[in-house]
């Protein structure tokens, strides 16, 4: 059966109206400490050029085609909800979005442990303050959004499956804006100073 | 799987392979510019692709532009 919803009306974005207004709060929040650390990097130039030189930008890279890849086999799964296909390919693309989720929280460990090991910790200077303190709140929404697909794919695993397309909806926006937050820290952190 | 999901994967990934491409081989001072205008793309194929944003009500597409441009003038003219 395929689902019908109208989401040409303004109280029906696809996701939900609460999901798009705690996107847009993210949005902003992000995007106002970029703008932070961006006009604080003209008071220091050298310190955040020298910063980000010690930053391995195909780490950024790596990580950035890791959570769009897992971006779009939640877009997958959304699609072959949508359409009412058997529940298998929907948990296939369910499990690989959760497995370059898990992949992308691996490489960033990795280059956290690098980074402590460095001694390039949080007050190492005003740099790394804002490296710290945006990449992992980052880490915070993907660890929460892998909760959620993990819930919702344990949803569709039950033999009474009573799995909505709005939760799969929402669940993929939420996804989905873990990859929008990326998009902005990615260029700004790892390659513009 | 959906024809126009395949299109926007592909084309998310050449862009993200393109900014690095930028990065690496080419340090002039438009730079910045070009690796800023590559991640609007991809958060725009993101927005308006994967979360399906383009079947959406414009008042929700101007807002997530209104931020995209926003954002992307207040970084620029602050470099």
């Amino acid at each position: 059966m395929k689902a019908v919803i109208n989401y040409k009306n303004i109280y029906y974005p696809p996701g939900g109206i609460l999901m798009w207004i705690i996107i847009y709060l993210e949005l902003i929040t992000f995007g106002l400490a970029l703008l932070a650390m961006v006009y604080y990097s003209l008071e220091e130039p050298e310190v955040f050029h020298n910063s980000r030189l010690l930053l391995n930008p195909t780490y950024g890279l790596i990580n950035t085609i890791l959570l769009l890849t897992s971006g779009f086999f939640m877009a997958a799964t959304l699609n072959e909800f949508k359409e009412g296909n058997n529940t298998k390919k929907v948990k296939k693309y369910l499990l690989l979005t959760i497995l370059f989720g898990i992949l992308f929280l691996v490489l960033k460990s990795i280059e956290y442990n690098d980074k402590l090991e460095a001694g390039l910790t949080i007050g190492y200077n005003t740099f790394f303050s804002f490296y710290w303190m945006l990449t992992l709140f980052h880490v915070i929404h993907v660890i929460v959004g892998l909760v959620i697909i993990a819930t919702v794919y344990f949803g569709v695993k039950k033999e009474r499956d009573t799995t909505k397309i709005e939760d799969v909806e929402a669940s993929a926006a939420f996804w989905h804006m873990c990859d929008l937050i990326w998009l902005l820290l990615f260029p700004v952190i790892y390659l513009i100073f | 799987m959906n024809v126009s999901t395949i299109v926007t994967g592909v084309i998310l990934f050449v862009l993200t392979i393109m900014s690095a491409l930028f990065f690496l081989g080419m340090q002039s001072m438009y730079t910045v510019h070009i690796i800023l205008a590559l991640a609007v793309l991809k958060f725009g194929g993101v927005a308006f692709q994967f979360m399906e944003l383009k079947k959406a009500h414009a008042f929700w597409k101007i807002l997530i532009l209104s931020f995209l441009f926003i954002f992307t003038v207040l970084v620029i003219s602050m470099l």
